[in-house]
């Protein structure tokens, strides 16, 4: 038996129904992250990159494959538990941000927190460390809705880190920003992962983000090939 | 989950509602109407009824028993010998009446006491009590009133009041009050005015007898009531004192359970409106929902966080709801009170009593109804996948897939609601919940019916204003998972409304036919009574004599109502002097051969429908009255239809009355003009004739049949204010649930205001979608408020009364449901439109 990693995929397959027609996303997938690595998974737009961030993070189940992560096979859980894995264990950067309207800032970073059963003492100044971390300690009682939108995926790098997840995923992250905004966004997230020592699988069909990564992975026909960093730098 | 992430979602949802006002505010508006009806109509139930148990308690005293003579009334002696001969020391004689008293509005009950016998019964009444027997028993007309009532007419010891008993008018000197001891003895006393047994003979007409006599018997008095009947004569027996009050009671059973189950229907509406509340709620918060499913909550705490925002606009709604039903009830009492003067008996409501019943059921209806309506879009909120509440389509692709599934259920929930009122002996009960399960069923179809009705009017609205017509219609497709709910909602409130106003109508024409048939004869004389709908007061004969021999007069009947008893409890028998005509008078349901022929000469009687239903009887069954010449067999050879009494009614033959009862007394006189002769000028020969005598209502036949219907209606008047409190509820319904979806799609309208649509374009096309909406929803209340109706008509108010009814449908009822829903539905769309057409689109592009 070969040691297992971090996080494994194992023959992971998923397949939607479409009317009649059935179409495979991702088919016999595999894929092994060490701790504290950072990954970056290319693929165009419509390739299945959501897809298989969904099966990771124990939103959807797959067909049929594993998804152990530190240990726990989250293909074997039921919905609940899922659920629960997901409130400690994972944290989120979604392209559209994704942030609680009828939150404030603060109380958007407060409310992982909170759902893993953290105390206000604890909670509120992690919370507010990491929203000064990502610059905007002064917005925290802030309404999304009056954040631009690189303020508001800064709110979401905050509320991903803040209780210090296993794993985060960032579904194209600076998909819905300018080119100096979303550079900013990816300074602040690489920054910070690396400091906390967290291990990110960051979805995108940039390929000049992938510099940042410690190792490229494509999605193509459902499928996992590792691209070498040297191949990007060349093209 | 901690308490404080708890808080967390708590104030999300909490923020939610408030950057919501409008629809917040109309939702807890939605749940305090519907509460408001029904803790308004049960306090003035409860009102009524503890009125009436307080009178009766006050009335009837301490007495276990009572002899009852077998008409009206018993003769005195009966009192003497069983006072004197048997030495049954507990008991008391009583005449009772009602009378109208000057300066007060309302009925007074006539006690006749002798106050050395009451010692034991009444304590106000008694000598005890402090009556100057030397003042009240000294041959003149003498009497005592509470004291609290004296004072409400501004009245002293020793001031003169007037009375009218019957149309007559006699003079009371009022010799002493009465002090309440407490609240409830002030309220029972209120209405009663006690005077000496002499007294109360002389105002009833009623010398050398007696309404009854109490008794105060031992438990296991078996002996003693064998020794006590030795003494009475043919007819009169002793029944328990609580009888009667058991058989009143039973007589507005039907008609407070029809009070209730209308106050239900509005709640139900409440509950529908609650529902598309929730649902919109929940469906406008999809991608909330969805990035917190996302984040790692469950979804229990989805569940519950929903529920508790359900419970706490229940429990707002509930609170407003119940202070707004006693207000409304202070109006109500009145009009049930009036209903049952009108209908059952005299009753007096002078305060609401707040009891913690009807608070209780607002409390548990509020919050149970809006939990129960609110469970569905929660759990729904609870259980869609966290992949696809993210993506907002996929919830509109998920109900186009169910539409016909949707519809096939809701047929199969209508069967069920149909074979529902096949069980025989079902009872009201299983009226309603028929009526529920078709609501529930028509509102499963609604979706598949807004399509098929998209497709006729899209054509025209493009015709009319071209492709915003066209975009407005396709909109109620495209967002069909809202907008199904807020018309179905809205169809099922409007349909109530159209089904209690058919029920309304069917009733009225029925009863208007009823009367052209039933009156007659061209002139109808009648003593002034207590209850309307039951001729208690009897004419005096000289006037009776006086008005047939008026010039100008060719024939004329008379009709004699007293209340006797049968095996079937106390029953309302009416002796007709009616000849030929009254074959052409009443129309027969079913009847026995030759009726008309043999009703003169045998033991036979008529029977009103509702009789027959009450006491589960049929042609040629035999009723046995207890008559003065004993207890005797009388067969039903004839049913009648009869919308006058909702207790139902015994008609025999004068002939045949006198052959068993003694009594001459007429309490109705109708009178026939001759060929030629106005009747107008009749009724003025005849009032001029009896001017001076007896007061009575000389009334032509017109004049009689308005008075009727005017009576019908005011007995309806409850129904019909339930009716317009559910059309409120109806209209702030529509009004809500539109103006919320269009106020929710700011951002779609901000898109289409950036990319070139005028203000005027945008009114356009906000005002025509709601419209159509309102249409769509007014044209589905018609057929479920036909059904409704139909449920209402020949099942609920057959169950209730028995009586049989004609459909009516009238187009008044239709065109005022769809015109509610569409004038709801374009005031709706004024608001957003507005604010959408003022404001800067781009605030609401930036917005989420």
């Amino acid at each position: 038996m070969k040691n297992e990693a971090h996080i494994q995929l194992n023959t992971l397959t998923k397949s939607y129904r479409e009317g009649e027609k059935s179409r495979s996303v991702l088919d016999q997938l595999e894929l092994s992250v060490e701790e504290g690595e950072m990954i970056v998974l290319l693929g165009r737009s419509g390739s299945g990159k959501s897809t298989l961030l969904n099966m990771v993070s124990g939103i959807d189940r797959p067909d049929s494959g594993d998804v152990i992560i530190g240990g726990t096979n989250l293909a074997q859980l039921s919905e609940k538990d899922r659920t629960l894995f997901r409130r400690k264990n994972i944290g989120f950067v979604f392209q559209s941000f994704n942030l609680i309207s009828t939150l404030t800032a603060l109380e958007n970073v407060l409310l992982p927190l909170k759902l893993k059963g953290d105390s206000d003492e604890e909670a509120v100044p992690k919370a507010e460390q990491f929203l000064t971390e990502v610059g905007l300690g002064d917005r925290g009682d802030s309404y999304p809705d009056r954040l631009s939108g690189g303020e508001q995926q800064r709110v979401a790098i905050a509320r991903a880190l803040a209780h210090e997840p296993m794993l985060i995923l960032a579904d194209e992250p600076t998909g819905n920003l300018d080119y100096e905004t979303g550079e900013q966004i990816l300074d602040i997230l690489n920054k910070l992962v690396r400091e906390n020592g967290r291990t990110i699988i960051l979805a995108t069909h940039d390929r000049d983000i992938c510099e940042l990564a410690d190792r490229v992975v494509e999605l193509q026909g459902g499928k996992l090939h590792e691209v070498e960093l040297s191949e990007l730098s060349a093209s | 989950m901690s308490q404080s992430s708890n808080n967390l979602l708590w104030r999300s949802s909490w923020r939610f509602l408030l950057k919501h006002p409008w629809h917040f505010a109309l939702s807890i508006l939605g749940v305090a109407l519907g509460v408001a009806v029904v803790v308004s109509i049960d306090l003035s139930n409860s009102s009524a009824e503890k009125a009436f148990q307080l009178s009766t308690e006050a009335v009837t005293g301490k007495a276990t028993h009572q002899i009852l003579g077998a008409g009206e009334n018993l003769d005195q002696s009966v009192y003497t010998d069983l006072r004197v001969e048997a030495n049954i020391r507990k008991s008391a004689p009583v005449v009772e009446g009602y009378a109208r008293v000057e300066g007060l509005n309302r009925t007074f009950q006539v006690l006749g006491v002798d106050p050395i016998a009451e010692g034991p019964f009444r304590d106000y009444a008694s000598q005890q009590a402090g009556i100057e027997l030397s003042e009240f028993m000294t041959g003149n007309n003498t009497g005592m009133v509470a004291a609290s009532t004296a004072e409400e007419m501004q009245a002293k010891i020793g001031d003169t009041l007037k009375l009218s008993v019957g149309g007559i008018d006699y003079q009371i000197q009022l010799i002493g009050l009465i002090e309440a001891t407490d609240d409830r003895s002030q309220q029972a006393l209120e209405s009663i005015l006690v005077v000496d047994v002499n007294t109360a003979q002389r105002l009833f007409n009623i010398q050398g007898q007696l309404s009854r006599i109490d008794l105060i018997l031992p438990q296991d008095s078996e002996a003693q009531q064998s020794r006590i009947k030795e003494f009475l004569p043919e007819g009169a027996s002793i029944v328990r004192s609580d009888s009667r009050t058991e058989t009143v009671e039973q007589m507005t059973r039907a008609f407070e359970f029809n009070l209730q189950a209308l106050s239900m229907l509005a709640l139900l509406v409440g509950m529908f409106l609650i529902y598309n509340t929730m649902t919109f709620s929940v469906v406008q918060r999809h991608p909330l929902i969805g990035r917190m499913r996302a984040l790692g909550v469950t979804r229990n705490e989805i569940l519950f966080t929903v529920l508790k925002e359900a419970l706490f606009i229940g429990a707002m709604g509930t609170v407003l709801g119940i202070i707004a039903g006693i207000i409304l009830a202070q109006g109500l009492v009145q009009l049930v009170t009036q209903s049952i003067n009108d209908l059952y008996f005299v009753l007096s409501v002078q305060e609401l009593s707040i009891g913690i019943f009807p608070i209780a059921k607002g409390i548990v209806l509020g919050l149970g109804a809006t939990m129960i309506a609110a469970f569905w879009p929660a759990r729904e909120a609870s259980q869609a996948e966290v992949t696809t509440v993210l993506k907002r389509s996929s919830n509109e692709s998920k109900l186009s897939a169910r539409i016909l599934p949707l519809a096939g259920i809701g047929v199969l929930t209508a069967l069920a609601g149909a074979a529902i009122l096949l069980i025989p002996n079902g009872g009201i009960a299983a009226g309603y919940s028929s009526l529920l399960f078709m609501i529930v069923g028509f509102a499963l179809i609604t979706p598949l019916l807004i399509i098929g009705m998209a497709k006729v009017f899209r054509p025209i609205l493009g015709k009319l204003t071209g492709l915003i017509g066209k975009m407005s219609v396709r909109g109620v497709v495209t967002e069909l998972s809202r907008t199904s709910v807020a018309i179905a909602a809205l169809a099922v409130a409007i349909a109530a409304t159209v089904g209690v106003g058919v029920m309304v109508d069917s009733f009225r024409t029925t009863v208007v036919s009823w009367l052209e048939a039933q009156l007659q004869a061209d002139i109808y004389i009648q003593p002034p009574s207590s209850v309307t709908r039951q001729a208690d007061a009897t004419l005096q004969p000289m006037l009776v004599d006086l008005l047939k021999k008026t010039e100008g007069v060719s024939e004329s009947s008379t009709v004699r109502s007293v209340d006797v008893r049968t095996n079937n409890g106390f029953d309302n028998l009416v002796a007709i002097s009616q000849g030929p005509t009254a074959k052409q008078a009443y129309q027969l349901k079913v009847s026995g051969t030759d009726f008309w022929q043999r009703y003169t000469q045998e033991n036979i009687v008529m029977v009103s429908e509702v009789y027959t239903y009450r006491n589960n009887m049929g042609l040629g069954d035999t009723l046995r009255i207890e008559t003065d010449a004993g207890t005797q067999p009388f067969v039903i050879q004839a049913i009648n239809f009869d919308y006058a009494s909702d207790i139902g009614t015994i008609t025999i033959s004068r002939e045949i009355y006198n052959k068993y009862f003694d009594d001459n007394a007429i309490s109705g006189l109708a009178l026939y003009a001759e060929e030629g002769q106005s009747v107008e000028t009749l009724v003025d020969r005849l009032r001029e004739r009896s001017a001076g005598m007896q007061e009575v209502f000389i009334r032509s036949n017109r004049g009689l049949r308005e008075a009727s219907i005017e009576i019908f209606d005011r007995t309806f008047t409850v129904t019909i204010v339930l009716r317009m409190l559910a059309i409120l509820v109806a209209f702030m319904g529509v009004l809500s649930a539109l103006m919320a979806l269009q106020l929710e799609r700011a951002r779609e309208l901000a898109v289409l205001r950036a990319n070139g649509m005028t203000p005027g374009q945008l009114w356009n096309y906000v005002i025509s979608q709601t419209g159509v909406m309102g249409i769509m929803a007014g044209l589905l209340s018609v057929p479920l408020g036909i059904l409704m109706a139909y449920v209402l008509v020949y099942v609920i108010n057959l169950r209730s009364f028995g009586w049989t009814l004609q459909f009516m449908i009238t187009p008044e009822v239709l065109l005022q449901a769809v015109g509610l829903a569409v004038v709801a539905a374009l005031l709706a769309g004024i608001y957003p439109s507005r604010k959408m057409s003022e404001a800067n689109p781009a605030d609401a592009l930036r917005n989420e």
